[in-house]
């Protein structure tokens, strides 16, 4: 405890590098979701076949190695980045990446009947996908993407090894100075420690979610849709 | 309106030749339909002869292969989205599944396509949409959401959406095959009352009974072709080809 008193200045700034990740991540990520998303389901080829190829490739292949690949690999190309800007990059493709198959999930999940009966009205197709499709694809993705979201704060940690002097870096600097001055290891205090500033941020984005997934429960069952549960669940299955 | 009444030779909806194919397979072969105003056109047939196929050609739905089709004398270029959105504001379509959209009440179900489309505007639309909901004895229930509906209730605010876009045909494609039999009636006077009132339909169904009082034409399709034409009457009764009488024995 006292550990974490003394060296609160080294915490406060992990921290604050923590939530910059989480931040920026997530809302890059949210918008490359939607992009890609609704790329893939265009009618278009070229874009479908492009959004699948960046979707495969960052679902396949581990996000560690994803995050070494672009921090080491950008330079080769002229392209420096530095160790954060390397983690939002790597962090929000792969969170792009996963959040485009909830998207394309919840936007497949809507009968087809829903966008003819739409076009036999005379609507244009934006009017019928932004009237129409979208409210019935987007609400019921809310859920997934909130786990998702929480996957996402859980991974800017791998950016430690990167070296970004953040939360679990601070950590491990604190451990490892200890150890070598004091002469004995705090590892499982300090990471202890850690571990629970982990659980909370994601908590209380669980339970931002869950208050959110009620909300809108209510708000469907209000209005008595009863076949939004299957949209849910074949987004949450494309995951 | 007064513009066609002065012309009445010219047919509301005249296609000519439409094909249609899916892959290899010929859904709709050379088939020419013409409905005047205010005839009630009933397609009949067996399943997978091609009648939704036609109907879904004639708004565009489905983009014909070859052929024409002319609206009210006008041709359509149909590779134009553009020109088929025309089509579909003057000719509207019922469905034989409930096309409703579940996240919108019943009165925004209605409102939704006269107001977006630039047909009324907002107050105006909801007014129409109160008076046809009465006409077919929904008035109740404007601020229900569609799966708080029976099956009959939804077909029939399906038929008032598309009324709602004063549309000056509608096509119908099986309206009643979804439905438990107690609900039918309920579809069948809305669309009984319709054709009294001189609405153009063409409508696929297989309600004999109805095709025989309440349609001017009934048309028998089979293997992607029309077999027979003619008055209601004489090819229900009485028809001239062998494959529309076994049908007809068939579903009798
Ligand atoms: N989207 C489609 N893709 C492939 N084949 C289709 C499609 N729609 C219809 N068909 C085929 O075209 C034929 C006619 O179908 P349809 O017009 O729906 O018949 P009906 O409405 O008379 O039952 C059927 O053999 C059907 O399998
Ligand atoms: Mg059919």
């Amino acid at each position: 405890m006292q550990l974490i008193v003394e060296n609160y200045i080294l915490f406060g700034n992990g921290l604050a590098w923590t939530f910059g990740l989480a931040v920026l991540t997530l809302v890059f990520a949210t918008v490359i979701s939607l992009f890609v998303g609704i790329m893939s389901i265009t009618r278009n080829r070229l874009l479908t076949v492009a959004a699948r190829i960046y979707v495969e490739v960052f679902r396949d292949i581990p996000l560690l190695v994803s995050l070494f690949f672009i921090y080491f690999g950008a330079p080769l190309i002229g392209l420096p980045l530095d160790p954060f800007s390397a983690a939002v990059v790597t962090l929000s493709l792969w969170g792009g990446a996963n959040g485009a198959e909830i998207v394309r999930g919840g936007f497949n999940a809507i009968p087809e009947h829903q966008r003819t009966s739409a076009a036999a009205l005379g609507l244009k197709p934006w009017q019928i996908y932004w009237y129409v499709i979208a409210p019935q694809a987007l609400l019921p993705i809310i859920p997934p993407f909130t786990g998702l979201f929480t996957l996402l704060v859980q991974s800017t940690s791998l950016a430690a090894l990167i070296g970004v002097p953040e939360l679990f870096r601070m950590a491990q600097i604190v451990v490892e100075r200890t150890t070598i001055m004091e002469g004995y290891s705090p590892a499982f205090t300090i990471f202890g420690a850690i571990l629970v500033v982990y659980y909370l941020i994601s908590a209380a984005l669980n339970a931002l979610t869950s208050r959110l997934e009620r909300a809108m429960q209510h708000r469907l069952k209000a209005r008595g849709a009863a076949d939004m549960g299957s949209v849910r669940r074949q987004a949450e299955e494309s995951v | 309106m007064t513009a066609c009444a002065s012309n009445r030779a010219v047919p509301l909806i005249a296609a000519e030749g439409l094909t249609k194919c899916f892959a290899k397979h010929t859904a709709l072969r050379a088939v020419s339909l013409s409905v005047a105003r205010g005839e009630v056109v009933a397609v009949i047939g067996p399943s997978g002869s091609g009648k939704s196929t036609l109907i879904r050609c004639l708004n565009g739905l489905l983009v014909p292969d070859a052929g024409t089709i002319r609206i009210d004398g006008a041709p359509v270029d149909m590779r134009q989205q553009r020109a088929w959105r025309a089509v579909r504001l003057r000719v509207g379509m019922v469905f034989q599944d409930c096309s409703l959209f579940p996240h919108l009440s019943v009165l925004q179900n209605i409102t939704l396509a006269p107001v977006r489309t630039g047909r009324m505007r907002r107050e105006q639309a909801a007014e129409t949409a109160r008076n046809l909901l009465a006409r077919v004895q929904l008035a109740d229930k404007a601020d229900a959401y569609p799966a708080q509906l029976s099956g009959g209730q939804l077909q029939r605010v399906a038929i008032v959406r598309a009324l709602a876009m004063a549309p000056e045909a509608l096509l119908l494609d099986e309206p009643t095959s979804a439905l438990d039999p107690e609900m039918i009636a309920e579809v069948l006077d809305v669309l009984r009352t319709l054709s009294r009132e001189g609405m153009t339909m063409v409508i696929v169904t297989h309600e004999i009974g109805f095709a025989r009082e309440a349609a001017s034409r009934v048309i028998f399709m089979d293997q992607a072709e029309i077999v027979e034409q003619g008055a209601a009457d004489a090819v229900l009764t009485a028809p001239r080809e062998a494959r529309t009488r076994t049908f007809l024995d068939k579903i009798l």
